[in-house]
């Protein structure tokens, strides 16, 4: 069986970090800013498992589970704060928060 | 390894990906050609098994659902943990089945935090 | 995991042991000041655990942890810190309406994660350490429900640091996939022959895992974030945020490349070094421009952590000594000051307009003296710890030959007197004119009172005998190069 050579796996992984990247930057909805940081964060650990498959060890594996977990939590919070911002100024534009200055 | 190699390794995937491509267009193109055309009165409505829509598409959902979905991933997450342990139970021993109870202990006093606050209700 | 162990892992226990006993609190009865005393026991009962501890260098527990004396000290730092913050968070929601407990199962949980931050030498407790932290902190800051900026600024730091974990996480992955380590001790070790180049994936990695710390420790180009979060962020949360948060990165960055020193490689090296000019310059120049004190706090802040950079430029003893010092002063100093913010707000909003400190002086002379103390701190003028933290930079500085670092310090140094002594200044004008739509101040608390005046004694103390705290900065310092190859 032959293997898929590392460096493959990880510029797909760098290509989906900067899909994530780029909505970032670019989409003002707050709700596509968080799932383009999920994007981000999967990219990472895409790479984890590619790592992981290179040195036949299961802690890259590990990685992912914690990133899938940290990543929960993350989004449970920004949710949360993302219901109270739309409370507040009625819609999910984030450029809208601009209260500060300076 | 060369890039020609690797193609003839892997030429599985791609008469795979080939077969999935004429099998979509397939059924696509077929029914295209076969099936019967009419524009009738309700022919672009959105079916719901006879019966006429009413009102919008885009109502507001009340945020409980957004508690609940939350709840779920959550806990639904934790569990991919005790999988984790039961597929090593024997190796980690003792240690291990410390950890886990300290593990769940956790998760009850969670849940019992929630259950106490309200979270739970669904009002 | 034998008995000693458990005994070293001890302090992380009882944290997160006191902030499952808060929640349990809550649940069965709810009362803010239970709630409270609770959190303090559990900080008292950490800094004994950590005192108790058996200390030395190379205290591994797992493959995740290391207790030595270096990780000790920090934890203690971190957990004064969070005890001070619950003093003062205690008297500032009093003040405000809503339910306030769960704030102290946060503040516990961010402390934990600086704890294990702080002892990490692997990347799985560095990468949950800083979620733990920075997860309890969106909490924290978006804490005042009734306040649209607290809410605006909880999400940004929710964006930001979202983006900078996903990158510090990525870069792990890069330095995982090429290398294979995932604990510090097993990463690339380049002095042995600086001449041959480092793999290009495991610079992109350490590059990217640079900027995920850089946005942690608010240096200049990733410093964006920094005058909004702290403006919008209830103002004992801002005490955390600058001091613990920052603290915990600094000695996890400090620990990091004293293990694998891939930042000496000339182009890691020229960035730390952009970044602490950058920092120092824009930090101090921007201050002047504000008239929020939370902002030229911010700001000084971000000056603060390019002086550190300087120190921490210098690999070895010396330089790791005066940061260390030099953070503990910062600590102390940044309590102090944000803790004054925290204890003159009134109800309504925080006290942190500049004009709402004209004629503090003739109204509240202990509060004010308290105030100008830690400001002469912060600017490192003569008898305040921040003086002693500044000399010893600029040794450190001066001993690496570091010599265009040390000329920015100084320059930075000599610009930010200027806003210090504005501040300082208003204090002390006469009290009128417009002094009607000023809220009344709120009474000041014998804790907070108290803990204030422990925090100027420490601070003076620091300044004017600091012999033997630096030995003992000394000596936990040659902890965490223990087991490291010699240069």
């Amino acid at each position: 069986m032959a293997t898929i050579p590392i460096h493959y796996g990880l510029l797909l992984a760098a290509l989906l970090f900067v899909v994530g990247l780029v909505g970032v930057l670019v989409r003002r909805n707050i709700l596509f800013i968080l799932m383009s940081i999920e994007i981000m964060l999967n990219a990472a650990g895409l790479a984890f498992v590619v790592g992981g498959a290179r040195w036949g060890r299961a802690d890259g594996q590990v990685m992912v589970i914690i990133i899938l977990t940290v990543a929960a939590a993350e989004v449970a919070v920004g949710l949360a704060l993302v219901l109270r911002f739309h409370g507040w100024f009625k819609s999910l534009d984030a450029d809208r928060a601009s209260e500060m200055r300076g | 390894m060369p890039a020609t190699v690797e193609i003839a390794v892997f030429w599985p995937f791609f008469v795979y990906f080939g077969c999935v491509i004429v099998l979509v267009a397939g059924m696509v193109g077929v029914s295209y050609v076969l099936g019967s055309r009419h524009w009738e009165r309700a022919t672009g409505a959105p079916f719901e098994s006879g019966i006429v829509t009413t009102g919008s598409a885009r109502v507001g959902v009340p945020a409980n659902f957004y508690l609940v979905a939350m709840l779920f991933v959550i806990f639904d997450l934790e569990s991919v943990f005790l999988f984790a342990w039961a597929a090593v139970v024997r190796q980690v021993g003792w240690t291990g089945y410390v950890g886990a109870c300290v593990f769940i202990v956790m998760m009850a006093a969670a849940l019992v935090y929630l259950w106490r606050v309200g979270a739970l209700e669904g009002r | 995991m034998t008995g000693v162990e458990l005994i070293l892992l001890l302090p992380l226990i009882v944290l997160s042991g006191a902030a499952v006993a808060v929640m349990l609190a809550i649940a069965v009865r709810r009362n803010y000041l239970a709630a409270f005393l609770l959190t303090l026991l559990g900080f008292v009962l950490t800094i004994m655990a950590v005192a108790l501890s058996p200390g030395g260098p190379q205290r591994n527990v797992t493959a995740l942890f290391v207790f030595d004396d270096f990780a000790r000290f920090f934890i203690g730092l971190i957990t004064g810190a969070g005890l001070f913050v619950a003093v003062l968070a205690f008297d500032y929601f009093r003040q405000q309406r809503g339910q306030f407990e769960e704030f102290f199962i946060m503040l516990l949980g961010a402390t934990f994660g600086c704890a294990v931050l702080v002892a990490s030498r692997h990347f799985a407790s560095l990468f949950l350490g800083l979620e733990i932290l920075s997860v309890s902190l969106y909490a924290m800051i978006a804490y005042s429900r009734d306040r649209e900026i607290s809410t605006e600024a909880g999400l940004k730091y929710l964006i930001l640091a979202g983006v900078s974990a996903a990158f510090l996480v990525f870069g792990m992955a890069l330095v995982y996939a090429q290398t294979g380590a995932l604990e510090f001790s097993r990463m690339p070790y380049i002095t042995a022959s600086p001449d041959e180049p480092l793999d290009i994936i495991v610079l992109a990695g350490f590059g990217m895992i640079i900027v995920g710390i850089g946005f942690k420790l608010a240096l200049v180009p990733f410093h964006l974030w920094t005058p909004d979060v702290y403006q919008g962020a209830p103002a004992p949360v801002t005490a955390f945020i600058a001091t613990a948060s920052k603290g915990a990165v600094f000695a996890l960055l400090l620990r990091l490349f004293a293990q694998t020193d891939v930042a000496f490689y000339p182009p890691l090296y020229v960035t730390f070094v952009i970044l602490a000019i950058a920092s120092m310059l824009f930090g101090s120049w921007l201050a002047l421009l504000q008239n929020n004190m939370k902002r030229i706090l911010a700001y000084s802040s971000i000056a603060h952590l390019g002086f550190l950079l300087v120190a921490f430029m210098g690999r070895g003893h010396i330089q790791s000594t005066a940061a260390a010092f030099y953070l503990t002063a910062y600590f102390v100093t940044t309590l102090g000051a944000f803790g004054i913010v925290s204890l003159l707000s009134p109800g309504e909003r925080d006290a942190e307009w500049i004009e709402d400190y004209r004629g503090l002086f003739w109204r509240r002379p202990f509060v004010a003296v308290v105030f100008s103390v830690m400001i002469f701190s912060l600017a490192g003028i003569p008898l305040t710890g921040g003086f002693v933290g500044k000399v010893l930079v600029i040794l450190a500085g001066e001993q690496a030959a570091q010599w265009a670092l040390v000329v920015v310090l100084v320059t930075a140094s000599a610009i930010s007197l200027f806003y210090y002594v504005r501040v300082v200044g208003i204090m002390y004008m006469p009290a009128e004119a417009g002094g009607a739509d000023r809220p009344a101040l709120p009474g000041l608390s014998l804790q907070g009172g108290g803990a204030l005046a422990c925090l100027t004694g420490l601070l003076v103390l620091l300044g004017v005998y600091p012999g033997p705290f630096l030995d003992l900065v000394r000596d936990m310092v040659t902890t965490v190069y223990a087991g490291v190859l010699p240069r």
